[in-house]
């Protein structure tokens, strides 16, 4: 598995199962970023609830996060979102399609909750690109998404491309080393002839790119460290182009991390082989213990009891 | 910042229970099985060795990233090229490199959680050797950075989820586990939330056997002539999963059957995997002989011959006089196995015989003049004793003292592996 997937592996197997067999149910998950779900039948067994909480809500709504939901799930959204959570999908297994393709299809868009919240401000952005390009004017406006508690994306749109900065902070020291190669390789691996078309990648350690400079609340410290993916209209060229490079630009950090966690589990399975390696070395170093029969001077053995 | 909820990870031998904290069944339960890369026979368990080390060069590909866990496991075992492996052997991990990965792709693909903002409970068989712990700990607080681990012994977890049932009225930790999964049955004596190790005696009967018992059965009868060879194991325990049941009197039960066959007589239907060929079978005595070999294992096999309650009971003798009342009167199931109607009952009756006929005998060896004042006996079936282990951690994970009973990553980095050698007993009202 090279590529995390951007749905929900537990709303997609809770939904396929429920709609074979309804039976009451009352579970809560989590997804990336820190993301809460709540997954209930509050009233009848046919009835689904499915409510999600994310830390930046706020911002996302700002930016147009309701009309996509709107777009994706029509009726489904309800206006008043269950307590302590931010919005609500209500899905009635009886109004399901029973078509099986439609039906793959409808779990798997329930299952992208998330993803299509989360698309909201990268949305804007594309389409602020498209005016701006035909009206030739001044960069737009600098969205700005914390969603996590110390990092956050950043999308801002000119008239010529689309520029994402994720700001990441590596709490651990090897974490920070690992994560310094691999960012590294990002920016060198476009060099390769096969992936010239992927955006290009800058990184700066430390230091805030300039288009966020400005902001207040940006901390100079050597934990944190910019990336900044910068889009060109080719890569949102048509909806397909562009609802792909959301789904993977959204889970940049999971995916770096994820990559950091599975080089560290490498270091670790090759560190297990050398220590086994070495103690054969060991072994082999050991004395045989001397088996010849000793005998006092009259010729009679001893014998240890 | 709002915490979230704390993931617990039961692995066992067979299947990995994993989910949520707070819920009250795990998210997933899937095989305890790895497919990767090269033939299962492989001797050397590392990565094979670059054919240049150090040579920036020869960078090697993704190998380390391609395999498959849980079901995907399985039905990629056929695929050419890749290999099963099952990391746990007798519920201990054996593969430490096949461990650590499937533990990576539980968490980021199925759970889909960033392990740095959780709390981990995972569980342990008993007489776990202390470096097995520190192993784990390393790998989840070295590879995962996660924010706090505590390891739970299965056992306990088992009692805690017996708090569930409402028969229960203080929440003790002392009790006598029965744990009957796939392979072995486990009967775990438990004081205090300490298991005692030297009285654990295990049964080898368990699901398994009583699905084969179904199936020598059904065959005798001549049932299973209509039955593809392939799926009559998997028949003889659907057989055994829905109309199987605990009996009072085995030569009553036969007199019933007898007498009124089409009362008791059920019908299974079933369908050929393969052509779509619909068959029937009559399910008769089966329905309750089957778990009758846990009280007359004779009837199945001839080397192992001690009823259940025998070996119940035995370990409790064999345990500290002081706790022996405690673990009388808290017997807890766990395991799938366990789920047969009247089960309890049953063990119960037949326990409490054992025990009054030893506290005659003793009144009679003291001349009639000390009478006892009896022992109790209770037998615990709940709701959730399936996944017992995972539920019972899903409970104790979502009390607020969990968190203190944790190790969290900043004491590991202080003190080192060693820290996770011990773990303190937490949730009993005691």
């Amino acid at each position: 598995m090279i590529l995390l997937e951007s749905q929900n592996y537990i709303i997609q197997t809770t939904l396929t199962e429920k709609i074979n067999k309804p039976s009451s149910l009352d579970v809560q998950f989590v997804d990336f970023d820190g993301v809460r779900f709540h997954l209930s039948t509050p009233e009848r067994k046919t009835s689904l609830l499915l409510s999600m909480h994310i830390r930046c809500w706020d911002e996302l709504v700002k930016y147009g996060a309701l009309d996509i939901l709107r777009r994706e799930y029509g009726v489904l959204l309800l206006d008043q979102a269950e307590q302590e959570y931010n919005v609500s999908l209500d899905i009635d297994l009886e109004q399901i399609p029973s078509d099986p393709a439609a039906q793959e299809a409808f779990i798997l868009s329930v299952a992208l909750f998330k993803r299509n919240a989360l698309a909201a401000p990268f949305e804007r952005g594309f389409k602020t690109q498209k005016e701006l390009e035909a009206s030739g004017g001044a960069p737009g406006e600098l969205m700005e998404i914390h969603y996590r508690d110390e990092e956050a994306i950043y999308v801002q749109a000119s008239p010529d491309r689309v520029t994402v900065i994720f700001s990441t902070v590596f709490r651990e020291e090897t974490d920070r080393i690992f994560g310094k190669v691999f960012l590294q390789e990002f920016v060198d691996a476009r060099r390769q002839p096969s992936i010239q078309n992927a955006p290009q990648v800058l990184y700066s350690n430390r230091d805030p790119p300039l288009e966020i400079r400005h902001l207040s609340g940006l901390r100079a410290a050597d934990d944190i460290g910019y990336v900044t993916f910068v889009l060109f209209p080719r890569h949102f060229l048509n909806a397909t182009v562009a609802g792909s490079t959301i789904s993977h630009i959204q889970l940049f950090r999971d995916y770096l991390h994820y990559h950091i966690k599975c080089s560290k589990a490498y270091m670790h399975s090759r560190m297990r082989h050398r220590v086994a390696e070495f103690q054969k070395v060991l072994n082999r170093a050991k004395t045989e213990v001397a088996t010849t029969e000793r005998k006092t001077a009259t010729g009679r053995t001893l014998i240890s009891r | 910042m709002s915490l979230l909820a704390p993931i617990i990870c039961d692995n066992g031998t067979g299947y990995s229970k994993v989910g949520f904290a707070g819920n009250s069944d795990p998210s997933f339960v899937f095989p305890t099985a790895i497919a990767t890369r090269g033939s299962p026979s492989q001797t050397s368990r590392a990565p094979t060795i670059p054919s240049k080390p150090g040579h920036l060069a020869s960078k090697r590909g993704v190998e380390d990233l391609d395999f498959f866990i849980g079901d995907e496991a399985l039905a990629n075992a056929k695929t050419p090229g890749y290999g099963v492996h099952y990391p746990i052997r007798h519920g201990m991990i054996d593969n430490w490199d096949h461990m650590e990965r499937y533990w990576e792709q539980t968490i980021f693909k199925y759970l889909r959680a960033e392990p740095e903002d959780h709390y981990f409970l995972l569980t342990e068989p008993p007489l776990n050797p202390p470096e097995n712990r520190e192993q784990t700990a390393e790998i989840f607080f070295e590879s995962f950075n996660i924010k706090g681990l505590y390891i739970a012994v299965q056992a306990v977890l088992a009692l805690a989820a017996s708090w569930s049932s409402n028969r229960v009225t203080d929440r003790t930790l002392t009790g006598t586990v029965i744990d009957s999964g796939d392979g072995v049955t486990h009967v775990i004596p438990c004081a205090e939330g300490y298991v005692i190790g030297s009285a654990i005696k295990h049964i080898p009967i368990a699901g398994r056997d009583i699905s084969q018992f179904v199936l020598n059965l059904m065959r005798e009868r001549g049932e299973m002539a209509n039955v593809p060879p392939e799926d009559q194991l998997k028949v003889a325990g659907k057989v055994k999963e829905n109309y199987s049941y605990v009996c009072q009197d085995i030569v009553r039960e036969f007199r019933k059957y007898d007498e009124e066959p089409l009362k008791y007589f059920e019908r299974y239907e079933g369908e050929h995997s393969v052509t779509g060929r619909k068959y029937g079978i009559d399910v008769g005595y089966e329905r309750f002989l089957a778990p009758e070999i846990f009280f007359n294992p004779e009837i199945y096999s001839s080397d192992f011959l001690t009823p259940l309650p025998e070996i119940v009971d035995e370990v409790i003798q064999q345990s500290p006089i002081d706790v022996r009342r405690g673990l009388y009167k808290n017997i807890v199931l766990s395991g799938g196995s366990t789920m047969f109607q009247h089960f309890g009952n049953r063990l119960k009756r037949d326990l409490k015989q054992l025990v009054d006929r030893r506290l005659d005998a003793s009144v009679l060896a003291s001349g009639s003049s000390l009478k006892s004042s009896g022992v109790d006996v209770d037998v615990i079936s709940h709701k959730r004793q399936r996944y017992a282990v995972w539920f019972g951690g899903s409970l104790l994970a979502s009390l607020p003292e969990f968190y203190t009973s944790c190790h969290t990553k900043a004491q590991y980095d202080e003190i080192g592996p060693s820290i996770c050698r011990r773990y303190q007993i937490f949730g009993s009202a005691t």
